[in-house]
């Protein structure tokens, strides 16, 4: 199987080093297996043979890797040229209309190529109408990073989950505002103290305002209830209530009555982002930059799942997408 | 309706049976019931009931049917199923507002204030209001938190 990587920025590099470190594994399923082109907005690096792993993961630019380098190439073009079997989308995201991802996406399943990322813009804005192409053109559609990282939630309901009717999902999505309010809760620290300190450590953006407004949680909230609760919601749906206004003085009266305050996304009979007070014996109260999900189902009652949500941590995701591609791939050959 | 009942029954075999028939009649469901042997007063067994009725109608029809057989109807009472609302206001608030609000059967259970007249101003609120109100207390909480400019953070 022949890989592309589309973005070759944070998780895109991960991504690469991540396949060196596992590549007997990849071997071991698939001898054939290579990455065999990257792009970004300068260009592409493109090698029908393979590019080099020891080398795609030693460099921070793509021009380092010259002598596959196409200058000014376009990810479109490479994608047409490379034959390639998956597609790995990790493009930034961007909600307003889902590009350049979007298109990305719809070329490669245009071009019968599977599909596995981690961007949830194209998703908010054409959840839908990607599944459907993906199914029209017989293609893998995988998007296991675009929620809460590392937590495989969308595996365990399909894998695990079959018979389950998905009743309600809540569930703290974005790690940058649950330090926060980890911060204000053990330190008694304001929200002003904390969220510079979030900023130092790179955790969260100069400009916040895509994490402390809920911007990021509540396109989470929206990819759960298409993707596990067959709406078809969109962005606007989501009722939205950030963090900013949230005092020490309020963490630490319902710290009283043994209670935290974290932001929950709720997908329920309505779509919701907002403060929640939550016990501090309940499974969702999770500290730092943990995510946790609480899924509520006909036959399985009440699961939750905790893990890290966003950084490194989602090319477990990505490249666990890549690998049940592979294997089901195989399984049909 | 769920009525708690106390019925006072002579102490001989087979009341408790013959009483529980106009129940039944009349579309009575009984959740519980105890039969308190050792409470005996005089000649009468009380026990205590828990019934479902569709209407307080059919209530009244049994009733009436329990007295005509020497049943006593010691007590009658409506359950409510109550559900606790715990919420956080951060803002100034005008706390009448709540209490005045026209959710029926809303108890304030008990508020803790803090800052009360700084910016930073928020209240603790512990709130009882039947079940099948709770939705719509929910709903009033946020009508006035958003008229007050205040921010509502309820508990998941």
């Amino acid at each position: 199987m022949k890989l592309l990587i589309i973005g070759f920025g944070f998780i895109g590099k991960r991504l690469a080093k991540a396949i060196r470190q596992k590549n007997e594994l990849f071997k071991r399923l698939d001898e054939d297996f290579q990455i065999i082109g990257v792009s970004d907005s300068r260009g592409y690096l493109l090698d029908e043979k393979g590019l080099d792993l020891d080398r795609l993961s030693g460099i921070g630019r793509l021009p380092d890797y010259p002598e596959c380098f196409v200058k000014g190439g376009s990810s479109l073009e490479m994608m047409e040229k490379s034959g390639a079997d998956i597609m790995v989308e990790a493009t930034p995201t961007n909600i307003r209309d889902g590009e350049p991802g979007l298109t990305f996406m719809r070329r490669a399943l245009n071009l019968g190529i599977d599909v596995v990322t981690s961007n949830k813009g194209p998703l908010v804005v054409a959840f839908r109408s990607l599944k459907n192409l993906a199914e029209s053109r017989g293609c893998e559609f995988r998007y296991e990073g675009t929620v809460a990282g590392a937590i495989p939630v969308f595996s365990l309901v399909s894998e695990c989950l079959q018979g389950d009717r998905i009743a309600k999902i809540s569930g703290i999505l974005n790690g940058t505002t649950n330090f926060i309010l980890s911060k204000m809760y053990f330190e008694g620290t304001s929200f002003e103290m904390a969220l510079k300190e979030a900023q130092e450590r790179g955790i969260t953006e100069k400009d916040p305002s895509y994490d402390v407004d809920g911007i990021d949680a509540a396109c989470k909230v929206v990819i759960l209830a298409n993707a596990l609760m067959d709406r078809d919601a969109k962005f606007e749906d989501v009722e939205r209530v950030g963090t900013r206004g949230i005092t020490s003085e309020a963490v630490s009266l319902a710290k009283r009555s043994n209670y935290a305050i974290k932001l929950i996304g709720t997908v329920d009979k309505t779509l919701e982002v907002a403060p929640k007070l939550v016990p501090i014996n309940h499974p969702l109260c999770v500290h730092g930059t943990l995510n946790a999900l609480h899924l509520e189902t006909d036959l399985a009652k009440e699961l939750t799942l905790v893990g890290y949500g966003a950084g490194e941590e989602t090319v477990s995701a990505v490249l666990n997408d890549i690998i049940l591609i592979l294997k089901k791939k195989i399984s049909m050959i | 309706m769920r009525l708690d009942l106390t019925l006072g029954l002579a102490d001989r075999p087979g009341q408790l049976l013959k009483a529980l028939e106009p129940i039944a009649k009349n579309g009575g469901n009984i959740i519980s019931i105890v039969h308190e042997r050792e409470k005996t007063s005089g000649v009468y067994v009380p026990v205590s009931l828990v019934a479902d009725f569709p209407a307080y109608e059919n209530f009244r029809k049994a009733r009436e049917e329990l007295e005509k057989m020497g049943v006593t109807v010691m007590k009658s009472e409506e359950v409510i199923e109550r559900a606790n609302v715990t919420a956080v206001i951060i803002g100034k608030l005008d706390f009448k507002k709540i209490v005045d609000t026209k959710i029926k059967g809303l108890r304030i259970v008990d508020f803790e204030v803090s800052a009360p007249t700084s910016r930073d101003a928020c209240i603790k609120l512990n709130i009882e209001v039947p079940l099948e109100l709770a939705d719509e207390a929910m709903k009033e909480l946020k009508r006035i938190s958003k008229e007050e400019n205040a921010i509502l953070v309820c508990s998941i």
